[in-house]
């Protein structure tokens, strides 16, 4: 057999394209499941983290199981969606993704910490280079911070990515949602500036778009909670 | 102007070589000389230029999770994403072996100064990075793909330039000689990183 | 069975006087920026190390067969895969890491070093010395990583693997993480350094000009 003439290239590209594509192919289905479990895991330890709750990653199911005790939708108006009510994976409050749609509603996931109720809420956005996300964990008065936790796509590495540090997220806590019965939301600065009618924390030095896109998320992605924690505020 | 953002960013931000040190088996390599250096910087840069939007149009159309609904809604769930790593680096070998029978076919003389990188070109990390990050970071359109694609490849060149003509002027310099080739070249690839982080700053 | 020299140069040598990294200079690109931590860094040295050895051992097995006009693709085809699978085996049983390290999981495809050994001693030797080929340059160049990524977490966090080993005693004392360590220039100057050592004491790698 000739090994350079066209009909043995072809042949040969072809049946090897085609052994490649059906080992991958098989590999991919094998592994799945175990792929989708992990990306679940990952995120219930985003939210852990934002109840300030740190688990790794063989512990996190169980913790989320026990913290989270109810998990809905709710429309703009603050309203809860019919039927959307479970705290598993497949149930729709988890399974949304409002990066892509919202249209079926935003997630709420109410979480108990030693007795207290708290109300967690994913965020999403646009950092330096692409997809921001995190979640945000509110006390039951609607408007003080408990707890955040941020992840990005791909940040600068040690600017932008950042944003994920504990010493950033930390800062969140005990922030208000809520100055002088208006929905501000919680601003973020350049370190070392200050704004006086909201509350705010420090951005990262050097990340300063990525900070703007975390500052406009909070605005935005939980603004659209607005009503929904105005009516716990007011209930206070 | 969200594209002439991109380009800035991707040139002085997120420089291929300095933030991400990618290419920089021929940045080492093809460094001691301005002229050759030139002619490898704008290779690369003109092969990303193709390549990234192409493999962009590729992800977006037909690998993505749901990216062949165009086809009709039952195929609304499949996705081919674990092909992507293959599919890219194939479009990025073959435009590479394209270009250079076409330029060798036009353009002789071009091709003898760009022809010798160009078989280099396809595995040049930058290249398949500039994909992989396009896959990544999720680009809204393809002209916005296009203009990252420039921006590093500029960003790549300047790199490459500015690291070839220290070169030629460390020529009289007393180096330790342990340090002497390699070692002081990455001491500077280094500092010149170190340089563009002061970019990192900027606010477009 | 006692190895013969010929197969003991193959496995050490790019360990020491003939390491991909410090000497031929490859495979720079695709992995220091990984190098922030020493966890990554470990399970980018093996992902490498799996996919140096298994790539050459099956074009090894296929270099009678392989059609000259399209070996540069059917060796990127193979490593692409061999990357694909690894890539798929880390978001299954190490997400964590597999996050961590993002786009340069793809890149080991691109790595010199996996090019360099196809072409260079794959398609000219049986698969065994092709696999002890593979083993010891992915060493070779491993080692390198995890030297860096040790520097690099405990000068820059203060721990390794992500456990805290500089005692808070010293934090008190007044000393501070630098988080120089933790950007990237700072992987480029370690390989100096290592370079700087390595050429001391190995006085014929030495070159004459800058």
């Amino acid at each position: 057999m000739n090994r350079e003439s066209n009909t043995y290239t072809i042949v040969y590209a072809s049946v090897m394209v085609i052994i490649v594509a059906v080992a991958l192919a098989f590999t991919h289905q094998v592994l799945k499941d175990r792929q989708i479990k992990n990306e679940n895991i990952d995120k219930m330890q985003q939210i852990l983290r934002s109840l300030r709750l740190d688990v790794p990653a063989n512990a996190a199911e169980a913790k989320y199981n026990a913290v989270i005790k109810n998990a809905y939708l709710i429309n703009p108006d603050g309203a809860v969606v019919e039927g959307s009510e479970g705290v598993s994976v497949n149930d729709p409050a988890f399974e949304a993704d409002i990066a892509k749609d919202d249209s079926k509603g935003l997630p709420v996931f109410e979480a108990e910490i030693e007795g207290k109720t708290k109300i967690v809420i994913p965020m999403a956005g646009k950092g330096l280079w692409g997809a921001i996300w995190g979640y945000l964990a509110v006390d039951a008065d609607g408007s003080s911070v408990y707890g955040a936790d941020f992840s990005h796509a791909g940040e600068t590495p040690g600017l932008g990515a950042e944003i994920v540090s504990s010493r950033f997220c930390n800062q969140f806590e005990g922030k208000h949602l809520f100055r002088d019965e208006q929905f501000t939301s919680v601003a973020v600065v350049k370190p070392g500036r200050s704004v006086s009618d909201r509350d705010y924390v420090d951005g990262i030095s050097g990340g300063t778009i990525t900070s703007k896109g975390v500052d406009n998320m909070l605005l935005e992605s939980v603004g659209k909670y607005k009503v929904f924690f105005r009516e716990l505020y007011s209930a206070q | 102007m969200d594209s002439i953002n991109i380009i800035v960013r991707s040139i002085f931000v997120d420089n291929m070589v300095f933030a991400y040190f990618l290419g920089m088996c021929s940045f080492l390599a093809v460094s001691k000389d301005v002229k050759t250096a030139l002619g490898l910087g704008i290779a690369v840069t003109f092969v990303l230029v193709l390549t990234l939007p192409l493999n962009y149009l590729i992800e977006n159309y037909i690998l993505k999770n749901g990216a062949l609904v165009w086809l009709g809604e039952e195929y609304k769930d499949v996705d081919l994403s674990v092909f992507s790593l293959l599919i890219f680096i194939a479009v990025i070998a073959s435009v590479t072996q394209l270009v250079e029978m076409i330029i060798e076919r036009f353009s002789p003389a071009l091709y003898l100064s760009l022809g010798i990188f160009l078989p280099l070109i396809a595995v040049n990390c930058a290249i398949l990075g500039g994909s992989l990050f396009m896959q990544q970071r999720e680009f809204p359109n393809v002209s916005t793909a296009t203009a990252y694609a420039f921006g590093s490849g500029i960003g790549w060149l300047l790199a490459i330039v500015g690291m070839a003509a220290i070169r030629e002027k460390l020529a009289y310099s007393d180096v330790p000689k342990p340090l002497k080739g390699l070692g002081i070249t990455f001491i500077i690839t280094a500092l010149m990183a170190i340089g563009f982080m002061s970019f990192s700053g900027i606010n477009i | 069975m006692a190895l013969s020299n010929k197969t003991k140069a193959v496995l050490w040598g790019p360990l020491n006087k003939n390491n991909p990294v410090i000497v031929q200079v490859l495979g720079i690109c695709s992995a220091l920026a990984v190098t922030s931590k020493l966890e990554p860094a470990v399970v980018m040295a093996v992902s490498v190390t799996i996919v140096v050895a298994f790539a050459n051992v099956i074009i090894s097995l296929l270099r009678k067969t392989i059609p000259n006009r399209i070996r540069i693709i059917v060796q990127l085809v193979v490593a692409a895969a061999l990357v694909t699978l690894v890539s798929e085996v880390l978001k299954a049983f190490a997400y964590d890491v597999n996050k961590q390290l993002s786009v340069f999981v793809g890149l080991i495809v691109t790595n010199c070093i996996l090019m360099g050994r196809l072409e260079a001693f794959a398609l000219g030797n049986g698969p065994l010395p092709s696999f002890l080929d593979g083993i010891g340059n992915g060493l070779g160049y491993g080692w390198i990583l995890v030297v860096v990524g040790f520097f690099r977490e405990l000068l820059g966090s203060g721990s390794l693997f992500g456990h805290r080993v500089i005692p808070q005693l010293i934090y008190d004392a007044g000393y501070k993480d630098n988080g120089l360590m933790m950007l990237a220039p700072m992987a480029i100057l370690i390989v100096a350094c290592i370079i700087w050592v390595h050429r001391s004491r190995n006085k014929e790698l030495q070159e004459e000009t800058n």
